[in-house]
């Protein structure tokens, strides 16, 4: 097969000692900065991009450290969940409700265990799906035109905020912004200035990377200092690890319906790492539950490990083959690769085959590291867990300045991460959205060239955009996105909040 | 009270309309015009952020507390150390601006004075080094060149 072959080359790529390295380095670093409550996925690859960038790594080992990075966070965030009751993101927040009870039980190691595996069982499963279901949606999204692809654009945005998003208007208000954003600089077809004021420094736009740096890091400084949240949180302690085979197996059916469920909902758009946690483990309490479930059950935290994983590299799906991310990190990881020079999309497996399936093999690896790493040296990411943030924290904004300042040597670009740390400040206190923000100005110029392509195609008939079949059901799944939310989420969030609850009462 | 949406949105709807208005103003390109411009999208985009900024001041959601003023002003000194951080890295040379501002940073965090300052010099020193010799990225010295 096809698709066998090119796997195969790409593992003749992840095989080599460069390629594991950057692997073992990605997954440690990932598993720390997904360990850290308050840091996140998005984040800890958001600081990290200025410095592969300016280590000058090649595209391939970028991506591949980047994508163990984002692999190790997903492993790193059930480690807060089990221990303090903190999920280090959102989408390990159902791994709280059955993770925290088994370590209040005394059995805090079984549980980290378990979930470890788990999580490997989610992200194989889910990177196989990928594997399969990749190269035959890029070989469809071939057939995308100009104006079929500003409908898929319109799509990202109104699916951004999720099924689950609370205010539609932000959203696209967000959106908006980050789009905005990308238009400031020399128009690339015409030559015409925007909004530079004839400043310097703006004419080739603002650098998103400092923009995404800004944004999530120096906010969560200030949120940190606003919480006096500098001295951390109690953990409960750790027990010698017990368990046996019999316990393992007890858990695999959970944690492969889990990981099914969970790629699917990573792929489709909208629905993301939170939904697909949420799903299985609802699922898995209904099928499995004889009232142990929210008290400690293993399955109840191999299914949303297993989905919150799966969800993960189900992601990268729409990111690689249309070049359009699901969610926060995956908008990240897509920051990285523009600021590569490569375009993902469709094209990205045909003109970029060694990258992608060295990539895609890496994530095996990578899964295979994470695993063994995450048994026995737990206990050494939980030492790090006890780390206050007061000490953690401006260490970490440093280095994540020094990336800034490294990628150009301008003193200029930390004034701006600054200033979009203090609009990031603002943002969340008005609860808009980042991650649209980031997204619109990732993809504002590709969105704006694909508007053009299509009405000059069309000699300037705005009805092009509406004149296929596919684009139009691109825009009905876009209307949807934006209107389904509004009917479907205060339920589903309901019903999420009310599972956490009954934990807290225990 | 619903203050902050109500004022956000205002303030968004200036930026939109500013942002439409000046959109208009951009000068013909090189060639006349063609049916898109460059400012076709801008305009589409002030739209939007119009249309949302105008539901978000009629219908605003419940505010989140804003800190009170000890604190906002405690934010604002951070976020001047970080400027002058970046002013100082090069004249003054990236470790001691780095441990100043480390050190205060998690002094303000709550760090003990003591602790605080250990944590500043110890991270700018192993991040310089790393990055210097390690990664071979220069950081400038600045007055410790000499």
């Amino acid at each position: 097969m096809d698709t066998m072959s090119l796997l195969m080359q790409g593992f003749a790529v992840a095989l080599t000692p460069e390629s594991i390295m950057f692997a073992v380095i990605g997954a440690i670093l990932g598993t720390l900065i997904g360990a850290l409550p308050g840091l996140g996925p998005a984040n800890g690859v958001a600081i990290l991009i200025p410095l592969a960038f300016s280590l000058g790594l090649s595209p391939t080992s970028s991506l591949i450290l980047l994508t163990s990075v984002y692999a190790g966070a997903m492993y790193g965030g059930r480690i807060s969940s089990i221990l303090l009751n903190i999920p280090g993101d959102e989408p390990a927040m159902m791994t709280c409700l059955d993770g925290y009870p088994m370590a209040l039980k005394g059995k805090a190691a079984e549980a980290l265990a378990i979930s470890a595996i788990a999580s490997f069982i989610g992200s194989f499963i889910a990177t196989i799906g990928l594997v399969i279901l990749a190269p035959i949606l890029a070989k469809f999204a071939l057939k995308f035109g100009p104006s079929e692809y500003f409908a898929l654009f319109a799509l990202a945005f109104a699916t951004l905020g999720g099924i689950t998003g609370k205010n539609q208007f932000k959203t696209l208000m967000a959106a908006a912004i980050g789009l905005m954003i990308a238009t400031v600089g020399i128009d690339i077809s015409t030559g015409v200035q925007r909004f530079t004021y004839n400043t310097l420094e703006l004419f080739e736009g603002v650098d998103f990377i400092i923009a995404i740096v800004g944004l999530f890091a120096i906010s969560e400084l200030l949120f940190f200092l606003e919480r006096h949240a500098g001295d951390g949180l109690k953990q409960v302690a750790i027990n010698k690890l017990k368990l046996s085979p019999k316990d393992i197996v007890k858990v695999l059916p959970a944690s492969f319906r889990g990981a099914v469920l969970g790629f699917v909902a990573g792929v489709l758009p909208g629905a993301g790492a939170s939904l697909g946690s949420f799903i299985s483990y609802t699922l898995e309490k209904r099928v499995s539950d004889k009232g142990e479930f929210g008290k400690g059950d293993p399955r109840g935290v191999a299914a949303p490990e297993a989905g919150n994983n799966g969800a993960a590299s189900g992601a990268l799906v729409p990111m690689l083959t249309l070049g359009v991310p699901g969610s926060g990190t995956t908008a990240v990881l897509l920051a990285m690769l523009i600021s590569l020079n490569i375009s993902p999309g469709p094209m990205l497996f045909q003109q970029n085959a060694d990258l992608v399936w060295g990539v895609i093999a890496a994530m095996f690896v990578g899964n295979l590291v994470l695993l063994l790493l995450n048994i026995p040296m737990v206990g050494i990411f939980v030492k790090l867990l006890s780390i206050p943030p007061k000490y953690l924290m401006p260490v970490v904004t440093l280095i994540a300045s020094v990336g800034i300042y490294s990628v150009s040597h301008s003193a200029l670009d930390l004034y701006f991460m600054v200033g979009f740390g203090v609009l990031g400040y603002i943002f969340r206190k008005v609860d808009i959205p980042l991650v649209p923000i980031i997204l619109g100005m990732l993809l504002g110029p590709e969105m704006e060239k694909s508007l053009r392509h299509a009405l000059v195609l069309s000699d300037g008939d705005w009805g092009v955009l509406f004149n296929s079949g596919l684009s139009i059901g691109l825009w009905i799944v876009a209307i949807l996105g934006l209107v389904l939310p509004v009917i479907v989420g205060p339920i589903i969030r309901a019903k999420m909040k009310k599972s956490k609850d009954t934990v807290k009462d225990v | 009270m619903r203050i902050n949406d109500r004022v956000f949105g205002m303030l968004m709807l200036i930026l939109a309309v500013v942002y439409g208005w000046e959109a208009t103003k951009f000068p013909i390109p090189f060639g006349g015009h063609e049916s898109v411009g460059p400012e076709t999208f801008p305009i589409m985009l002030s739209l939007i952020l119009g249309i949302s900024s105008i539901y978000l001041i009629v219908r605003p959601d419940p505010d989140e507390k804003w800190a009170p003023v000890a604190m906002l002003i405690e934010l604002s000194v951070v976020v001047l150390s970080m400027l002058a951080f970046a002013w100082a890295i090069e004249p003054i040379g990236f470790m001691p601006a780095a441990a100043l501002v480390v050190s205060f940073l998690s002094w303000r965090m709550g760090a003990s004075i003591a602790k605080s300052v250990i944590t500043g010099v110890t991270s700018s020193v192993v991040i310089f080094f790393l990055f210097n010799n390690v990664l071979e990225l220069a950081l400038p010295l600045g007055l410790l060149e000499f």
